[in-house]
Formats: C-alpha cells, structure tokens, sequence
C-alpha cells in the first residue's frame, strides 16, 4: 500500500500545478497592449531617454548618415522642388527599418523590458 | 520656389499656408506659442496642451504612431502615416481651411493636403526664441568672455563689422617713387634671365639649408613663405626692415629692441623671392628665434606644430603698439600674423539638467585635431563619452563613413560633435548653482584667411612618462567646405528646421567671404618620434613641389594624397589664385 502512495505522490509532484483560473482584468495585466506600454514610457520620461539613446547609436554606427545620403541622392534625382517630406519618408524607411544593426535592437528591447520590470506593479 | 533673405534659402510658402495666414490676421500661431514646450538638454521644442499631454490621434486613439499632427485651426491631434492611413489628411481633406498642421515632436508645420513641410517666420522665431529663453546667459562672469546667447544679442567690440572703404586705385606716392628707382631690381630683364626662366620652377621656389636638426624650421617656413596673404604682405613691401631697424634703433639703442622676427621674415622673402635658386641658409632668422624662444634655443629637433605657435607669437609681440588698433588677436588688427591665421572659435557648454548653456569666444590660429582611437580598441579615445548603458558592439561601431579612412572632414565632424563631459569635469551651472553634468560643443564663429589644422599625432604622456607617435594615415582634400562647422550651421542644426536667424548667423563676419578653402601646403612628418624628418609640400599654379630642406622637386599630386599629414594650410578660395603656366611674361 505505502509503495503505490508513494507512486501517486511522485507522479502527482512531476506533473506542474495546473494555472489558476484567469479574468479578463489579469490577462491584461500579464500582457499590456503596445498602447498602456508607450503612454507608462511617456509619462515617465522613459521615451525621450530611449529616443536620446537611438539617436546616438544610429548616429555611431552611420545609419543617419546613410539615410541623409539616400534622402540627397532622391532629391538630386526629382529635382529639388519636387520632393516633399512624405516622398522622403516613404524612399528611406524601408531600407531605414531593416538597416537597423540588431545590437541597437537588442540594446533597446533589453532597455524596454528592465524599464517594465522595473514598474511592474 | 525659394527666395534668398541674407543669404539663406527661404522657401515660399504653399497656397494652403498664405490662405491660411490671409483668414488669421497678423498672428495665426499665437495660440501655439504657449503650447511650445522645450526638453533640456537637448533643447527639443515640442508641441503639448498640457506639460503632461500625451497625444493621441483623435480618429484611432493611437498614441504610438511616429508622427503626430495637431491641426493649428482646431487643435485636433491626428496621426499621419500616408502609407497605411493618415487621419490627418482626411481631417485636411474634410474640412477647408484644416490643411496646415503642427508636428507635435518636433514643433515643425505641415501642411496636410500638400504632403510636405511648411516655412513660417513668426512661428519659427517664437520656437527658437522659447528655446534660447531657456538657455540664456544673463550675466557674465569677470575674466572670461562669456557673451549672451540670446536672439538678438549685443556685439562685444572685437566682432563688429569694420568699416569699409571705398577703393582707390594704388599711386604710388614720393617715398614710393624713390624706393622704385633706386632700391629694386628688375624681375626680368637680359642680365638675370638665365637665372629665371619661364620653364623652370615658379617664383619664390627655394631649397632651406639644414642647420643641425631645423627641418622643423624649414617645413613651416616655406609653408608660410607661400601663404598667399602673408607672402602679399612681404613682398607688397608692408613690413620694411630698414625702416623698421632704423625706428628701432632711434627708440632705444638696446640689443634687444633690434630683434624683430617680421624684419627677419621680410629678409627671407626678400632672398628666397629674388630669383636666385641656390640654397638659402636662414640662420639669422633661426638665431632671432632662439632668442624670442630661449627655452627652445638647441640643436635638437622641435615640434614643427610648436615652432609655428611661437614664430606667430614673435611676430606679435614685435610688432609697433599702436593705440588705435584693437590689441585683440581675435579682431586680426594686431600683427599681420593674426590678421591671416587667427579665426574665432565658440564653445557652448550645456546643463544637462536645466538646459541652461554658458557660451565663450576665443580666437585660435589653428585648429588641433586628435587622429580617431585605433579600431582595435588598444588607442585611448579622444572624446570620453560615458553613457551608462550597457557594452556595445564592436561591430556597430563605424566611426567613419569611408570604410575606416580618416579623414580631415571626419576630424572635423567630431571636433564640432556635442560631447558629454565626463563625471569628473561637471561644469558649474549659473541656474542650478551646483556642479552639473554637462554637454560640451564646439563651433567655428569666425573663419581665418587661411585655416591651419594640426593633427595631434605626438602623444606625451606625463603620467606615463612616455611619448608616442600616431602614424595612422589621415586624408586630406585638396578643396575644403567649412560651412558645416561654423556656428551658424552648428546652431542651426541643434535647433532644428527654423528660418528665424539667430545670434551666430547675420552679423557673421564670415559672412563677407566665403567658407570655400583650397589646400596650398603641407607639413608632413616621417620616421619616429625621437628620429624624424619633416618635409613639406607646395601647390603652385595647380603643381605640386616637394620641399625637402635645400631640395626642391616637382612631384605627382598622388604622392602628397598618400603622404602623412601633420599640419595642412588651407586658404579661402577667393584668395587663391590659379596662376597660369607662364610666369616670367612682361
């Protein structure tokens, strides 16, 4: 008898606990939309820093250069006075987006997730 | 599509911007203004209702979108991203008179219906002027030349504009008349034709002999010997060294008061100049100069760098104290030496907690540049940036765009880059009255004739009791653009998008000339630290002429684009002259 309970206890206790019933309300709390996410960013400041942060890795690893060279090269192509600030940014943020070295992306994700954490209620 | 106010492109505004100014009165942004809100540092303007506002798109309650517009009409926050939808245009498009909108990141307008930035004045001026409020400089303190930053700023003495005169054409007066007669040689003529030909090498082309180790004396000499604006002023006869050792002996008859290096200087054009091609020893003038500069009176080899440093310090001191002429080197009425090599450099220094920026101006004869740390990490930066972050890559580090060149640009970039000081040199800020950490940028506020940039590749280490030498190789243009470092481009890239002028720009005396500059000479350096040579390089009449000690030979301009920069001279274009192919013609 003692040799069966303690087959029910082993394979009881390798077996996890099953997750406790959720709401709505802590289904929100364990995954926060991308809108809750950047307005706790904004109010705590925490986006400007993130925004000063990018600017100086794109800026050390060329990519704000490369992006004014594609932005000269466009406009020496249209002419001048027929580029508008749309055309610019429709020409460069597909090569913008996927120009991004991924340290910088790692970097900031990183940042992102410790500042989360660091709020977490 | 665009007009020029000053010298500055100003774009004319589209048909929905001059609709909307004619059906808003004088002053269609007004209500903006209070709206302006400014991020220290980085001095940032922003567009917010409430200090706290975060905007939203009124459509899609979006606040994560990367461009915001409100709608200066109505106030209406809508994002704008014409790929996937803009709510912006459709407000533009719904209602008439809704087209122009602000960025509320970056407070610039828009105009909605025709995709593209607008230009206005009075709001341009309202942002930078609530963007200077909160970084000007009200006092300044005693023995520094703190001036104000703020928008329409007051002039210090040594900037204003001088007075211009109207031209005459040169007579030459009764002394001139004499000294023609009875003092010059002809340049040309059947006697001294053999010893100048139209063939043979350009005029003032003459080898240096070496004295013991004065090759550093040598390079810089015939660097200067054909500085345009100082070879004009020796050979125009401007510093007479009869006329001026006559005086100074009648003043006082001292040994001292003889000394005069621009007399020296006049004496060495005057031989290298006449026509004769055999090798000129200097040693007078090398003797005048070890007495203005006994500490470095030997026969050991200098510092090129140093030498010019000093030689221009002789120059001016010697010179006659006149009392109507502003004695500060930055005005460049001094001394000849100043009025070509001293230009004005500017240095902000910004809190980085309340914004406020304490601005300085000082004149420099020449621009020291510190070569890029070695990529392979071994070199000690420059410039120490402590951000408290974590490691980055190597990889992402591409300090320069040419693929790991350095360049002169690239040097330049970095010397007018805004730098963090670092947590030991906290700046004392006048508005927090304490010890902050600061951002420190530098920017050129007055060009000089000619610009000397000195790549600092000798490093002398105290702590380390060692010295080194950098040998990286560092390319050089033969022309050169300084408008990206002035302070006019400098400030106007800190503040962003505006066409209101600002106090580094108008009354810019570099305004008068331009900011084009042509490479003439430079000084290179080989061999080791404790053991080299130096060596300079001439173009004239578009040729360029290896100057080495008493041997002078034409060479191909590739040898000079791969020799080892140590100091170049660059002259404003409209002084440079690309002098035809014949020389000696009547």
């Amino acid at each position: 008898m003692s040799h069966s309970h303690e087959l029910v206890i082993k394979s009881s206790m390798s077996r996890p606990p099953p997750p406790p019933p959720t709401t709505n309300k802590d289904q929100q709390r364990q995954n926060p939309s991308l809108q809750e996410i950047n307005i706790k960013l904004i109010q705590s400041g925490e986006k400007e820093r993130l925004k000063e942060l990018l600017r100086e890795r794109l800026l050390e690893c060329g990519w704000i250069d490369e992006m004014k060279a594609l932005c000269r090269a466009f406009t020496r192509k249209k002419g001048r006075n027929n580029v508008t600030v749309d055309d610019l940014v429709h020409v460069i943020s597909p090569k913008g987006r996927s120009s991004i070295p991924d340290s910088v992306k790692a970097e900031l994700l990183q940042r992102i997730r410790a500042f989360l954490a660091s709020t977490a209620d | 599509m665009s007009s020029k106010i000053n010298g500055h492109v100003s774009p004319q505004p589209c048909p929905h911007l001059l609709d909307f100014r004619s059906r808003n009165g004088p002053k269609p942004f007004r209500a903006l203004h209070d709206c302006i809100r400014v991020k220290p540092p980085g001095g940032c303007a922003a567009i917010r209702r409430e200090p706290s506002e975060v905007p939203r798109c009124g459509t899609c309650e979006e606040s994560s979108r990367s461009r915001l517009y409100a709608c200066v009409a109505c106030a209406a926050v809508f994002c704008h991203a014409p790929l996937l939808h803009s709510h912006a245009s459709d407000h533009a498009l719904s209602i008439p008179g809704h087209e122009i909108a602000v960025d509320v990141d970056r407070a610039e307008l828009f105009c909605c219906a025709c995709g593209d930035q607008v230009y206005d004045r009075d709001f341009d001026a309202a942002v930078v002027l609530a963007q200077t409020v909160n970084a000007t400089a009200t006092t300044s303190t005693s023995g520094s030349t703190a001036m104000q930053c703020s928008v329409a700023g007051s002039q210090p003495e040594n900037l204003r504009k001088r007075r211009r005169v109207d031209y005459r054409p040169w007579e030459p007066d009764s002394g001139e008349h004499i000294s023609r007669g009875n003092q010059s040689i002809p340049l040309l003529d059947a006697t001294n034709a053999s010893l100048v030909s139209s063939t043979q090498q350009p005029w003032g082309l003459r080898g240096l002999n070496n004295l013991g180790n004065t090759c550093f004396m040598n390079s810089i000499l015939q660097a200067l010997l054909h500085t345009p604006p100082l070879r004009n002023y020796f050979l125009g006869d401007r510093h007479n060294r009869y006329y001026c050792q006559q005086k100074n002996g009648a003043i006082n008859g001292t040994k001292n008061s003889r000394l005069c290096l621009a007399c020296d200087m006049d004496a060495i054009f005057s031989a290298v100049f006449s026509g004769d091609r055999t090798p000129y020893s200097p040693a007078k003038f090398l003797y005048s100069w070890w007495q203005h500069a006994a500490n470095l009176a030997s026969y050991e080899q200098q510092d090129a760098h140093e030498f010019f440093i000093s030689m221009l310090e002789g120059i001016h001191e010697k010179v006659e104290k006149d009392k109507r002429k502003s004695q500060s080197p930055g005005g460049g009425d001094c001394c000849i030496a100043h009025r070509v090599f001293s230009g004005i450099l500017r240095s902000d220094v910004m809190c980085m907690v309340c914004g406020f920026t304490s601005t300085t101006y000082d004149p420099c004869v020449d621009i020291s540049l510190d070569l890029e740390p070695n990529q392979g990490g071994s070199g000690k930066s420059s410039s120490a940036k402590s951000l408290n972050s974590c490691n980055v890559e190597a990889d992402c580090m591409h300090p320069n765009q040419n693929g790991g060149i350095s360049t002169l640009n690239g040097c330049l970039e970095r010397f007018t880059r805004a730098e963090k000081l670092g947590s030991d040199q906290k700046f004392f800020c006048q508005k927090c009255q304490v010890r902050q950490e600061s951002l420190k940028q530098m920017s050129i506020r007055k060009l000089p004739l000619v610009s000397c940039f000195h790549v600092k590749r000798f490093e002398h280490s105290s702590i380390r009791k060692m010295s080194r030498k950098v040998d990286r190789f560092l390319q050089f243009p033969f022309s050169l653009d300084m408008a990206p470092y002035l302070s006019s481009s400098i400030l106007r890239s800190r503040f962003g998008n505006r066409i209101f002028p600002f106090d580094g720009d108008e009354q810019d005396a570099s305004n008068d000339l331009s900011t084009e500059f042509e490479l003439f000479a430079v000084v290179t350096h080989s061999g080791r630290l404790d053991a080299g040579h130096y060596v300079t390089y001439l173009r004239l009449s578009n040729q360029w002429y290896k100057c080495d000690d008493a041997w002078i030979t034409q060479v191909n301009e590739s040898i000079v684009r791969a020799a080892q920069g140590y100091m170049m001279f660059y002259v404003q274009k409209v002084l440079y002259y690309k002098e035809s192919e014949n020389q000696g013609t009547s």
